[in-house]
């Protein structure tokens, strides 16, 4: 019979999440961003409702930049407005929460430039940041293979060190946007063999327009063009774009996904589902209904509180590694759960048959997109496997 | 009470606690053995008078420091009404009266109020088998009125809970109260209250069932190593961690809404999103728990069902996923889709 004792137990991590109030500075800033998306967003033509996050759309983040937003965090020097991380995540909350078509810009704001700042040259930041910060500038992210999903430090494609720069070549794939936008931020083997792991790789600046750089659509399920293949065959990369130093790809890959697993984006890109299902069922759903729709807002409000403490913890100079892990755990199969749950309770409750069509189209998109949650951005078991070795599991 | 004075506070709970409610205890209670003592001793602490004003013979306070002891207490399962009588004694308080000793419960339904009279039946209160006198609050047209009946003008009937502790129906018939005020707390907040405090206690629970199972997973030995060190006995376990989170996380951030707005109506949404969290994820918890703990958890003779049990139990107490989740729907129905993100990123129904 195991009885554990206090003192075992004590050697578990509590977890934490100290409920945390954004400062009064964000709150304004987000009635100002409010009211901006509410007079701009009807004026922006997008290529379809849904896919918010996704969409791409030069002119609103254009737009956006005019506002001071993107970069929000960054240095003067470099075009910032030098505000708190808390800012941009109200500004993430209220871009989200109003399905505003982030596509062209958010992986500059969120990853790309951040890494530049943090690891980049001098000349890298002078060039690159400003151009981010004016809505002007967008970036992929250049790190999956078709051999290298999950098992990033497996990666193939090679730098070869030549006269003035580098010579790459290998295929990188589900670049997200690499068909439009200015740059990759890309992954490769600058040193030593396919077998070291995370020694010898650096990441690279690469000019999407370089020549010996190939993209090729990959088409996704839902029939939408986001994802690419890139190859590159004995494509030429100056020495300036080297990100910092040689062999550190590793550090930098693993800092920039932390960039990525508590924010806003892991529980809120279909939040139009719920705006939807509750436009159908109307003013007064039965008893059943109103109690499902709202158990679907508690989980909802529940994530946003879990997001706001890691924020909170990291604003105070922690890192929780593991609640912020937990959240997109959660948070992404929130993001499956809720069309599934929110198709049935409209073909039984919805009001009018109109309304039912109509809500089932978008239920439909939601549902092929919703495999995508758990997968990218780190896997649910990728995630289950951080979260196990901060139990102490292994 | 300052940061310090409440870390300390709640590192004595613990303590004593561990100490004091252990198994022995928990299990007495459900054969019908009233623990004396751990109750003395929880008053002589002065626990149930945690957040009742000095000048009211309390120990001072406020309602967000009452809510984190009460997370400890469900996290060791205390099989005595302290949340209860600490409420009680809150609304008293509130209501002008002085806080009594003895365990007291709160006995929230359809009550009326005739010529002083307290008159209706309230099913499942809490510790209704051992309780010295109720407390509710009575509306009669559209004031609220508390009430204390002192438990021999009642009729009891009991109905233990399937944690085992003795809850029961609580029929008054013309009962003369002990003591009767105005109330600045409504009976609809009354009932927020205790719900925010189950949800405190379950997410103490929560963290107490993953503390447990993520123990055993790693001493219980079978194809010659821990059960931990298998891929999918370490996912089960993360997956019931983000059960867990959530739970602390939404009790946490309600007891703070709820703190901030004052006893008369903070927070109202947020604890009506947090019970409701708290009781939708206890099944989860429960299940994965049991699953990962096998043949072992499932007895008697171990405590996890001394969590997992009262999860089930709480999840319907003072309202459940159900009817909180109803309160909310309609709600969010009633105002349309368009303040749907407004009122959620404000914590507060929508309008």
């Amino acid at each position: 019979m195991v009885h554990p004792t206090i003192e075992i137990m004590m050697s578990i991590p509590k977890l934490e999440f100290p409920p945390f109030h954004l400062p009064a500075e964000a709150e304004a800033l987000r009635e100002e961003v409010r009211a901006f998306l509410k007079e701009t967003l009807p004026k922006i033509k997008t290529e379809d409702r849904f896919a918010s996050w996704n969409t791409a759309s030069p002119e609103f983040s254009r737009a956006l930049g005019a506002k001071g937003w993107l970069g929000i965090t960054w240095p003067k020097q470099y075009g910032g407005a030098e505000r708190t991380f808390l800012d941009r995540l109200v500004v993430t909350e209220e871009l989200l929460g109003n399905s505003a078509p982030a596509g062209s810009h958010w992986v500059a704001d969120r990853q790309s430039g951040p890494l530049l700042l943090k690891f980049g040259t001098e000349q890298q930041r002078q060039a690159i940041l400003p151009r981010i910060v004016k809505g002007e500038c967008y970036f992929s992210i250049g790190m999956s293979e078709p051999d290298s999903g999950s098992d990033l430090a497996s990666v193939r494609t090679r730098a070869e060190p030549v006269p003035g720069g580098f010579r790459v070549n290998g295929t990188k794939v589900w670049t997200s946007g690499a068909h439009r936008n200015h740059y990759c931020i890309t992954l490769v083997r600058t040193s030593g063999q396919h077998g070291d792991r995370h020694k010898g790789l650096s990441q690279l600046l690469v000019d999407l327009k370089t020549p010996g750089i190939t993209i090729r659509p990959i088409i996704n399920l839902a029939g939408r063009h986001d994802w690419n293949e890139v190859t590159f065959s004995d494509a030429f990369i100056p020495e300036d774009c080297l990100i910092g130093n040689e062999g550190d790809g590793w550090l930098q890959v693993t800092s920039e996904l932390a960039f990525e697993r508590s924010g806003p984006e892991r529980f809120m890109q279909n939040v139009y589902v719920l705006r939807e299902l509750v436009r159908v069922l109307g003013r007064q759903p039965a008893k059943r209904a109103s109690a499902i729709l709202g158990r679907l807002i508690a989980r909802l409000w529940t994530l946003r509180q879990m997001s706001t403490a890691v924020a909170g913890m990291m604003q105070g100079g922690k890192s929780p590694a593991i609640e912020a892990s937990l959240v997109k755990d959660l948070g992404t199969i929130y993001q499956q759960d809720l069309p599934e749950i929110a198709r049935t309770l409209a073909e039984s409750d919805a009001t009018t048959e109109d309304d039912l069509a109509d809500f089932l189209d978008v239920a439909q998109y939601a549902t092929m997109m919703a495999p995508s949650y758990t997968i990218q951005g780190g896997t649910t078991q990728v995630l289950r496997g951080i979260v196990a070795r901060g139990l102490g599991l292994r | 009470m300052d940061r310090d004075t409440r870390d300390m506070l709640l590192e004595t709970a613990t303590r004593f606690f561990a100490e004091r409610s252990a198994k022995d205890v928990v299990n007495g209670v459900e054969k019908g053995v009233w623990p004396a003592d751990l109750w003395k001793e929880i008053e002589e602490m002065g626990l149930p008078l945690i957040a009742v004003p000095e000048e009211l013979e309390g120990v001072g306070g406020t309602l967000a420091d009452l809510m984190a002891l009460l997370r400890v207490a469900g996290e060791h399962a205390v099989p005595v009404p302290v949340a209860e009588t600490a409420l009680a004694n809150l609304l008293v308080a509130a209501a002008g009266g002085k806080p009594a000793t003895g365990p007291s419960t709160l006995a929230l339904g359809d009550l009326s109020l005739q010529g002083g009279r307290v008159s209706g039946k309230v099913a499942r209160v809490p510790f209704a088998g051992v309780a010295e006198r109720f407390v509710s609050i009575v509306t009669t047209g559209g004031k609220s009125t508390l009430v204390v009946v002192p438990r021999d003008a009642a009729t009891i009937e009991d109905a233990p809970s399937h944690a085992g502790e003795p809850y029961g129906s609580v029929s008054f018939d013309g009962a003369t109260p002990e003591f009767s005020a105005a109330s600045t707390v409504s009976a609809d907040r009354a009932l927020e209250l205790a719900a925010l405090a189950r949800s405190m206690q379950m997410a103490g629970a929560a963290d107490k069932v993953l503390v447990t199972a993520t123990e055993y997973c790693k001493q219980r030995v079978q194809f010659g190593r821990p059960i931990s060190t298998f891929q999918a006995v370490q996912h089960m376990l993360a997956e019931l961690a983000s059960y867990v989170a959530a739970t602390i996380a939404a009790a946490e951030a309600a007891a703070r809404d709820a703190d901030e707005g004052g006893l008369a109506d903070g927070g109202s949404f947020s604890i009506a999103a947090a019970k409701t969290q708290c009781s939708d994820f206890a099944h989860r918890i429960a299940a994965i728990s049991h699953q990962s703990m096998g043949a072992m958890g499932f007895t008697h003779e171990h405590i996890l069902h001394h969590y997992t049990r009262r999860l089930w139990v709480w999840r319907r107490d003072f309202g459940s996923e159900s009817f909180w989740g109803e309160k909310i729907g309609q709600s969010f129905a009633r105002a349309g889709k368009d303040d749907l993100w407004p009122a959620l990123s404000e914590s507060r129904y929508a309008a």
